[in-house]
């Protein structure tokens, strides 16, 4: 297993602190039992397991959109759900999500996709806004697209414009529902090198959702993999770690496609 | 009302000589435009400890505790404004930390591409003009397709999906029996009562019953009973069909060699052109029955209005109305079809091809009203 934040500061703030958390939606059982984990600058942790294991529940309680049953999330230390709406809020504007159709307005282009953060939560002359907008468009391969509305854009354009606008408050720490689902191989690759250059050029955190074996294999720095049936974190370490040397069965599983996958390609 | 970003350091900038700007502080989204206005709308002559105008400036970072993108945007877009008034702008001693970030931005904004010319007012006309010609071009060619489907299947009724067709009756304008008699027997009640007011004054407010039979049998029953189906129905169509475009369900009819027209709008149109004319005659009645209301608050018998009523309609009055009915009918559920079967993509489309719809249909329906009348009293019906 490897130790959180390699590339992380000597002196930091985690990201992301999980401790204890139940995880669940009210009035129904809990999917997720006591589970902690960190997040450290700069490092690209997934969350993987099968489909109904919690991971996506779980998301929604990292970006606060679903209160939690027991437990504590820290987000650059400070307790996420120990406020009201406007501290939710206020730790809001430290990370970015990604929706896992992008979640772009349809009725604004792009460049005002990206700008409307700005917009909203700063005071920047309106001209240096838009040339942010169209650095962060840059930064993910779209320049030339600033006017495009989403509907003209392929899966993968969303996705790079999503995580644009992501980025338009700078923030430290990106949560990915799933980047690379819908998408063929070569843009699902072009996306993961991106995730990548941004966490190493940005130092940001990464908190990806993900099913995707290559992609988990290419960008992930760190694997946190969960069990329905165990309810909770089953294997965590280097995707490579757990691919070939972990003596977990849920790991064994859960990496056997990629592994078959290899075989066959090599043979 | 959100709230601000929460600044650590407050950007200050120092002028010193040498025509070089000294910033100090955080340099991120935090900063507010008015920090930048003392840097762009300096006097043209400067005070002896203010910088000098002249053709270049220098802005020293050395004191920047924080420098991100939003940042390196900022000093990017103040190049850009100077540059324009031909003035050269030198960035000195970026701090080494911040050394890559303002790398990265300078490497990634490649120079700005010209802005896509917007149209003259005569383009946009002709834009419009032109989009306007296409839409009716693909909606008449949308409703002889119809036409030509129902007759291609008029030898072979059992291809007519006659299960659907009578599901789609029930909710379309079974379902819209209430409200068509509501709006009818009330218009009829109005147009009484506002024409017994003044027919009264001359003694001859016995012809309101006429009034009201001709207006609602030959017009209003008709026009009612229309535009209740169009915001009822018509639209729904519009809503369905437009989200069976956009799930790619009309893809897959089309790629397993179905006729969406024949088979989603064929039975939709049928529906409402053969049900139409029985709902109007059902809005007749009621708005006469609204007429009749009035008269017998003003002291006339029942019996008195219906004799009145009777003799001065004919069939060819009743015979113009359901004949109007049976076109609106088909014009109602054909342009909500053929909407919803045009919907565009992204996120707002099926609203827009509902809207479009309704739109046409009523702009439709007034227009053919007319036509009918001017046609009819022309043949002297």
């Amino acid at each position: 297993m490897s130790s959180t934040g390699e590339n992380a500061p000597k002196e930091f703030v985690y990201p992301v602190e999980v401790e204890k958390l139940d995880v669940g939606y009210p009035e129904q059982r809990v999917l997720l039992e006591k589970i902690s984990f960190k997040v450290a600058p700069g490092e690209i942790v997934g969350l993987l397991g099968p489909s109904g294991c919690g991971k996506s529940t779980l998301l929604r309680h990292l970006v606060g959109l679903e209160p939690i049953k027991s437990g504590q999330i820290r987000l650059f230390g400070q307790d996420l759900w120990a406020g009201g709406g406007v501290h939710i809020d206020s730790l809001r504007r430290k990370f970015g999500i990604m929706y896992q159709g992008g979640a772009l307005f349809g009725n604004l282009n792009l460049i005002e996709n990206v700008a409307m953060p700005l917009k909203e939560f700063s005071n920047l002359p309106q001209g240096a806004i838009m040339v942010a907008a169209r650095l962060k468009l840059s930064l993910v391969g779209l320049e030339g697209f600033e006017h495009h509305l989403p509907s003209s854009l392929s899966g993968g354009m969303q996705k790079r414009a999503a995580i644009a606008r992501a980025l338009s408050l700078e923030p430290k720490l990106l949560f990915l529902d799933e980047p690379s689902a819908g998408l063929d191989p070569v843009t699902s690759a072009g996306l993961d090198g991106l995730i990548v250059t941004l966490a190493r050029n940005l130092n940001l955190a990464f908190v990806i959702v993900t099913h995707e074996l290559g992609s988990i294999m290419t960008t992930i720095d760190r694997a946190i993999l969960f069990d329905k049936e165990k309810k909770g974190i089953v294997a965590e370490g280097t995707p490579d770690f757990l691919a070939n040397h972990s003596e977990t069965l849920e790991a064994k599983a859960f990496f056997r496609r990629g592994s078959n996958n290899s075989r066959t390609t090599h043979a | 009302m959100p709230l601000p970003l929460a600044i650590n350091k407050p950007l200050e900038l120092t002028f010193t000589a040498d025509d070089t700007v000294a910033l100090q502080g955080d340099l991120d989204a935090t900063v507010p435009a008015k920090v930048w206005d003392k840097l762009l709308k300096r006097p043209a002559s400067a005070s002896s400890a203010s910088i000098a105008p002249s053709k270049s400036l220098t802005l020293d970072l050395s004191g920047l505790t924080v420098l991100d993108l939003n940042g390196a945007a900022q000093l990017l877009w103040l190049k850009s404004i100077f540059e324009k008034k031909e003035m050269t702008v030198s960035i000195k001693d970026v701090p080494e930390n911040f050394s890559p970030i303002w790398d990265l931005a300078c490497r990634t904004l490649a120079p700005r591409a010209p802005l896509p010319s917007k149209d003259t007012l005569i383009e946009t006309v002709g834009h419009h003009f032109s989009d306007f010609f296409k839409d009716m071009t693909a909606l008449i060619a949308f409703l002889g397709e119809v036409i030509a489907n129902f007759i291609l299947l008029i030898p072979h009724p059992l291809k007519v999906r006659w299960k659907t067709t009578l599901a789609i009756t029930e909710k379309a304008v079974v379902n819209a029996l209430p409200v068509t008699a509501l709006v009818a027997f009330l218009v009829g009640l109005i147009l009484a009562f506002q024409a017994a007011m003044f027919m009264k004054l001359f003694g001859v407010d016995i012809f309101v019953a006429d009034l009201v039979g001709l207006s609602i049998i030959r017009e209003l029953g008709t026009l009612l009973t229309a535009i209740v189906l169009t915001g009822r129905s018509g639209s729904a169509f519009s809503a369905e069909l437009g989200a069976m475009k956009i799930n790619q369900e009309i893809d897959a009819f089309l790629t397993m060699g179905l006729s969406p027209t024949r088979d989603l709008a064929l039975p939709r149109v049928i529906a409402l052109t053969l049900a139409t004319p029985l709902l109007t005659i059902l809005a007749d009645f009621a708005g006469l029955l609204g007429g009749n209301v009035v008269m017998i608050t003003r002291g006339y018998p029942v019996s008195v209005f219906w004799t009145e009523l009777s003799g001065h309609l004919s069939t060819s009055d009743l015979g113009t109305g359901l004949f109007k009915s049976l076109v609106f009918g088909f014009t109602v559920a054909a342009i909500g079809c053929q909407r919803g079967l045009a919907t565009g993509s992204g996120p707002g489309a099926v609203g827009e091809a509902t809207t479009k719809g309704v739109v046409t249909n009523i702009v439709v329906l007034a227009t053919l009203d007319s036509v009918f009348a001017v046609l009819f009293y022309v043949l002297n019906w």
